[in-house]
């Protein structure tokens, strides 16, 4: 039996379980999209290359499952750069297809020809070019298990068009018999360590966890439920965490860092134990690190070593899977109530609360409390980047696992709109509503026609301050409100838009939403709300660039 | 504020395929450290190379840029050899003119440092030294007044004495 190349391509990756690509077709991946006619895996035809692997991502981070995203040579690949960034910053297991000219013209700078595997060597996990059909079925398997394994990342293959159309017999295929170097395994030394990090939270009075996107990345969502419960350990969350432990008895003090909430900011100041499971102390949850957590012992468990110790000394880590390290962790650690500790931190979220700052999103806050009340329990939240992300992440209560999809590391405006539509394709069981700003909205606007076209119904609510909101704050704190560019066109009529794309959509006030909040849940298909919001509408408290984590600012005359 | 330099060699084991070196390469250039020097060939495995680097970098160096080597998919395994346990060895190609000036001179200079005469063809002459880097900047230096043409230099290649 004889297949080309790309056969061989759509049939191992359907093997392996891939059942949904989002992509876009150029000359050099036509023999891909050929095949797609026979293959039983769908191809979502996205209108923009970034869109597809804002979606492949999406899809990921739904769902636990590879996202897949295809594109053309060239301009085509180069087009795809920026979802790829997104994809390596939050860890997401995803694979990015790429077409590349012919195998004899590689280096002739002919048409359309790009070094896409050189322009993306820093953000992917691994790379592939696959120079001849015989490799294809092994790359295809060996690209998979790296995107998988590990710290999932972005994995891409480059595929010549000779390669792709190519025949060979079944029988010519080939394994390259390199070695893969991406296991890991739970010996003697991680139980000792473990151990020890046992007895520190045992004889610990204030100990709180920290929960990155790691805990998600490694469905360790019972797990970690378990050992909050045994030990009754309060716990605070990154941006990427958000979402991986739900239990709701008090102990989410919420997302610490420069926008995080003031409680789980001061508690995790005064604790003298932190757990970090999953995260990498980056800058945005320490904020400036030389003022973060004065008081504690930080240990540290993580299944990628470089995230060890990076950003911040810990006095002890384990590297392993944090599943199967919760899961041990789990028996280690003694019963324990804790009354002293939590009862101090319920004094300091009552205080908080009657100041009136508990989440600091003002009318917004309520609004984003009113959609969910009118949402089905299970649904997936989906930020884009700027205040819109910070009112989401602050307001919406996660609780399912995957319950909040955001670009974290990268804070890529224009994620949501695309990532929302992977993430339903992916999981269709599932609501899914979209929260962006009017910036945000515009860089992958053109989505909206991928949505109408295949009828993918998401919900997207589109917070319209008429400003770049983000940029106007820092800009009113720290440049002494001298506002320049961040100003929107009060021209653009975002319904008429939506409803130009084949989108039913309303429009209302964040102060008196009206029946706008009922269409949206209630419709059956995609549909589309513009809020209008106040353009000074600002999140507080947050932290001055070069602070720490408790020295915030309270509202606008600070 | 000035952190101290030490030279460090790093020895590694990567799966010989293309694109590999780029990978290595670009660890080190994105953590900002230099590469003094660096050999790359094939082990008794044809699908496995061995690459030794040499860099001068602060006392961060050795266990940021394991981890981070670590990481690529390709590197089988990466090792820092310490002076004490490990055996380090350089190669130079020198070139130069033999002329009834030089010659006894030159050839004085060959048996005092050992060096191997590989070519000798209308009187320009090329010599082959292999030693500890020390071994290699002695007879670097001895040679200059002789009117050197031409330098080729390899860097440390090393491995561990004791396993
Ligand atoms: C692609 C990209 N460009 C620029 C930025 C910098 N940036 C961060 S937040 C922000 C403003 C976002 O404005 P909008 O989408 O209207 O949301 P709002 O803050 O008003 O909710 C900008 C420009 C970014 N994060 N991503």
């Amino acid at each position: 039996m004889e297949r080309t190349g790309a056969e061989i391509l759509l049939r191992t990756l359907k093997e392996e379980g891939v059942d949904d690509i989002f992509g876009y077709p150029g000359a050099s991946t036509l023999p891909i999209h050929d095949c797609m006619i026979e293959s039983s895996i769908r191809h979502f035809l996205v209108r923009h290359e970034q869109a597809a692997a804002h979606a492949a991502d999406g899809y990921a981070r739904a769902t636990g499952k590879v996202g897949v995203c295809l594109a053309t040579s060239g301009p085509g690949a180069t087009n795809l750069v920026t979802g790829i960034a997104t994809a390596y910053m939050d860890s997401t297991p995803m694979i990015a297809l790429t077409g590349q000219v012919t195998t004899n013209l590689l280096g002739s700078d002919a048409f359309q020809e790009t070094d896409i595997i050189g322009i993306t060597l820093p953000i992917t996990k691994h790379s592939f070019l696959v120079q001849d059909p015989r490799d294809m079925a092994s790359t295809v398997r060996e690209a998979l298990a790296i995107a998988k394994s590990g710290r999932p990342g972005p994995v891409l293959i480059d595929l010549p068009r000779d390669v792709l159309a190519l025949r060979i017999k079944e029988e010519e295929a080939r394994e390259p018999g390199f070695f893969n170097t991406t296991e890991l395994k739970f010996g003697e030394d991680e139980r000792i360590r473990l151990k020890e990090i046992a007895r520190l939270l045992n004889e610990s009075e204030r100990p709180v966890l920290l929960i990155g996107g790691g805990v998600k990345l490694a469905q360790a969502f019972t797990e970690l439920s378990d050992v909050i419960e045994k030990v009754s350990i309060p716990f605070v969350t990154t941006m990427m965490g958000i979402g991986s432990a739900y239990t709701t008895n008090g102990y989410n003090l919420g997302l610490i860092g420069t926008h995080g909430m003031e409680l789980a900011n001061r508690i995790i100041h005064q604790a003298d134990f932190i757990l970090a499971v999953g995260a990498r102390f980056s800058d945005r949850s320490t904020s400036v690190i030389e003022g973060f957590a004065p008081l504690a012992t930080i240990a540290q468990i993580d299944v990628d070593p470089t995230s060890i110790g990076k950003n911040i000394k810990t006095d002890i880590s384990v590297v392993s899977d944090i599943r199967v390290s919760l899961k041990e962790l789990l028996g280690l650690v003694a019963e324990k109530k804790r009354d002293d500790w939590l009862s101090r931190i319920s004094k300091e979220r009552s205080r908080i609360e009657m100041e009136g700052c508990a989440d600091g999103c003002g009318p917004v806050g309520d609004f984003i409390r009113q959609v969910q009340g009118n949402m089905p329990e299970k649904t997936i939240a989906v930020a884009d980047v700027g205040l819109n992300q910070i009112w989401a992440v602050r307001s919406w209560k996660v609780r399912i696992p995957r319950g909040m999809i955001t670009s974290g590391g990268m804070g890529t405006m224009g994620f949501s709109v695309p990532a929302a539509m992977g993430a339903k394709v992916g999981d269709p069981d599932h609501e899914v509503v979209v929260f962006t700003g009017d910036g945000g909205f515009f860089m992958n606007v053109q989505e909206l026609a991928t949505i109408g076209f295949y009828n993918i119904p998401v919900k997207i609510i589109v917070f319209n301050n008429g400003n770049l909101g983000m940029i106007r704050q820092i800009q009113h704190h720290f440049y002494s409100s001298r506002f320049r560019d961040s100003r929107l066109s009060d021209l653009v009529n975002i319904t008429e838009i939506a409803r130009g794309f084949g989108i039913e959509s309303e429009k209302a006030s964040v102060h008196d939403p009206g029946a706008g909040i009922e269409k949206l849940c209630k419709a059956e298909g995609p549909f589309l709300l513009e809020v209008i919001v106040d353009e000074d509408n600002f999140v507080y408290p947050i932290i001055p660039p070069g602070r720490s984590n408790i020295e915030m600012i309270y509202g606008r005359g600070e | 504020m000035e952190k101290e330099l030490k030279e460090h060699v790093i020895s590694m084991l990567v799966n010989n395929r293309p694109g590999v070196l780029a990978r290595v390469a670009g660890v080190f250039g994105r953590l900002g450290y230099n590469i003094e020097s660096l050999c790359v060939a094939e082990t008794g495995s044809p699908k496995i190379s061995r690459i030794t680097s040499v860099s001068k970098a602060d006392p961060d160096f050795t266990e940021k840029v394991k981890k981070q080597l670590n990481r690529l998919v390709d590197v089988i395994s990466v090792n820092e050899l310490d002076d004490d346990r490990s055996v380090k060895r350089e190669m130079v190609l020198i070139g130069l003119d033999v002329n009834e000036r030089n010659r006894s001179e030159l050839f004085q200079a060959v048996s005092i440092l050992g060096c191997t005469v590989v070519s000798l063809k209308d009187s320009y002459c090329i010599l082959q030294i292999v030693g500890t880097k020390v071994d290699v900047e002695t007879a670097l230096n001895f040679l200059k007044p002789l009117v050197v043409k031409d330098i080729a230099r390899t860097g440390a290649l090393a491995l561990e004495s004791e396993i």
